[in-house]
């Protein structure tokens, strides 16, 4: 140690991994501080983040499920599909059994998911391509099963001259709506807070995104935890899909068209490698509700809709080149 | 087995294994005894690994019989989980560690302690990693809930090493411990073999290219060539030249 320490940089390799690690929050709070700088009260009010808490649950529940494959180092581009599929199943459910059919559609959602786990286990086919097909398979299985109507939730018995297909159940209906989803989204994320940092599973997630030979060489069953995964996180796409039939007041079937692409750009934004090993449940809920919130604000600040989507690709790409540390990083596939 | 006295703490014999019609080894022959450090040691493709693979319970050998003082380990038993409950434990030559899980996470890989049935006990795997760690003398390991890609290679080792001995083992696979280390690391190491050897009478099988360790650790050495165990000395009737004309020419 010499006695003259070198001037230190403001920005430290310590004071960087910090700030890198509150990227997501600082990201959230500048869009905020932007939206309510551009549009006032029109965007800060009561009705505008009633509507955000009503906007965002969906896509945290989708997120939660790609963060949970994201982890271990996989992905899952066919929640979109699975999404449609799984709202359709929750629908035709509740004609078929009344009210407690709805839980059809969480298990169609794990269906997909084992699917895709068992594909992707025993045949070995890396989990993008697998899951490309099965956004493709999915989608279309949802057109020939609905024949390209949609189910619709209404609040009362629609009667006579009709041939529209209705479910009656206000019930669900009101789940849809601002302190129902709101709740409902607030104590799922707790439970996946639980889940994801506290649980064995958990903490299985992260160390197979972490080395996954190792965990095979010490005899654990990678291929059956694996299918677990995918399927633990179809069955939150299910509920995702249950939320949006809630939300939407229909099962369509061009419902959750490139959802995908949103539920993995909130893992992004939530500061979560895609390359897995690492991820944050609270950080996620925040790349949730930013993305959200910058659809949103765009929207009130009156840009087209297009340049809307030209923002967020830019946003994302942003937010990750901050977040992640990319400095030890050679190769980039 | 020795005449009157006690059976080997690990006999393998005539163990074969061959991966797609290449035979990777041929009647590989070794006895262990409590408290022994045994090196094996070879050429590249030699059969080192297959061997001590075979030991550890992850390859199924096509034939020859393994026994743990003195019973034979049954073809169906042949499975790292079936090893580790009769104390065999293996440390792979790449560090086998989850580089971003902490500590006690990776002491307890494949073991993690449960509390109704779905929670991590983490208050227990801390405990446990603090024992273990002062146990081995590692005392620059203080932050239990870093990843341990931020330590050290010989930290890293000392974990993968403390993983081994953590559950009581009696026998420890040691395969190229030191390889992706530094002197100072390889000779924290080393001491670290010494002492849990001295301290627990843990029995080492030691596989290192590095000759001077070999000799300076092992009680026997056994050399393989082209798939077989072809000889077998004792630390102080062999010399350097003699060891390398037997590991390269099988002599």
């Amino acid at each position: 140690m010499s006695d003259t320490t070198p001037p230190r940089p403001f920005l430290s390799p310590e004071r960087k991994a910090i700030l890198r690690d509150y990227v997501p929050f600082i990201a959230i709070t500048l869009v905020i501080l932007l939206f309510w700088a551009i549009s006032g009260d029109r965007f800060m009010s009561v009705r505008n983040w009633t509507f955000i808490a009503q906007q965002t649950p969906v896509l945290m529940l989708l997120a939660f499920a790609q963060l949970m494959i994201v982890t271990t180092g996989s992905i899952d581009i066919s929640i979109g599909s699975s999404l449609a599929f799984s709202a359709f199943l929750g629908a035709l459910g509740m004609l078929w059994l009344g009210d407690a059919g709805l839980v059809l559609g969480i298990f169609a959602g794990g269906l997909v998911g084992m699917a895709n786990g068992l594909i992707i286990s025993l045949l070995k086919i890396p989990s993008f391509v697998t899951t490309l097909a099965m956004l493709i398979i999915v989608r279309a299985l949802v057109i020939i099963v609905s024949d390209g109507t949609a189910i619709y939730i209404t609040d009362s018995s629609v009667t006579g001259g009709t041939n529209i297909t209705s479910v009656a159940a206000p019930w669900l209906l009101s789940m849809g709506k601002f302190p129902a989803i709101f709740i409902l989204a607030a104590i799922v994320a707790v439970l996946m807070w639980i889940f994801y940092e506290r649980t064995a599973f958990g903490q299985q997630l992260k160390a197979v995104g972490g080395n996954e030979k190792v965990l095979r060489l010490v005899g654990i069953n990678v291929t059956a935890f694996k299918v677990k995964v995918f399927a633990a996180a179809g069955l939150m796409v299910g509920l995702a899909a249950c939320v949006n039939l809630a939300r939407a007041g229909a099962a369509t079937p061009q419902a959750g068209l490139m959802i995908e692409l949103d539920a993995i750009a909130a893992v992004a934004l939530g500061g979560t490698p895609l390359t897995g090993g690492y991820g944050s449940v609270v950080k996620t809920i925040i790349g949730a509700l930013t993305l959200t919130i910058v659809r949103n604000g765009l929207t009130i600040a009156g840009v087209p809709p297009s340049w809307s989507q030209v923002a967020l690709g830019v946003l994302m790409i942003a937010a990750i080149a901050i977040s992640l540390n990319r400095s030890k990083i050679d190769v980039v596939k | 087995m020795e005449a009157g006295g006690s059976p080997p703490l690990l006999s393998v014999e005539n163990v074969s294994m061959s991966f797609g019609g290449v035979q990777a080894l041929r009647d590989g022959s070794f006895d262990l005894e409590r408290g022994e450090v045994v090196a094996i040691v070879g050429g590249n493709g030699a059969g080192k690994s297959t061997l001590v693979k075979i030991v550890a319970g992850a390859h199924v050998p096509n034939s020859g019989r393994i026994a743990v003082n003195g019973v034979e380990v049954p073809r169906a038993e042949h499975s790292v989980s079936h090893m580790q409950a009769r104390g065999i434990e293996i440390v792979y030559q790449d560090l086998a560690l989850v580089p971003n899980m902490t500590a006690p996470y990776n002491l307890f890989l494949g073991r993690i302690p449960k509390k109704w049935g779905i929670f991590v006990d983490e208050a227990k795997m801390r405990q446990k990693t603090r024992e273990v760690l002062s146990q081995l003398n590692v005392t620059t390991v203080q932050d239990l809930s870093q990843p341990i890609s931020s330590m050290s290679g010989g930290q890293q080792q000392s974990i993968a090493i403390g993983r081994a001995i953590a559950w009581g083992s009696e026998i420890v696979i040691l395969d190229e411990p030191t390889a992706a280390l530094g002197p100072n690391e390889t000779a924290e190491v080393e001491r670290l073999v010494e002492d849990v050897r001295e301290r627990h009478r843990t029995a080492f099988v030691l596989i290192s290219h590095n000759l001077d360790q070999v000799r300076r650790l092992a009680d026997r050495i056994v050399v393989t060539h082209h798939g077989v165990t072809s000889r077998e000395f004792k630390r102080d009737e062999i010399t350097s030249d003699r060891l390398v004309k037997a590991i390269t020419l099988g002599e």
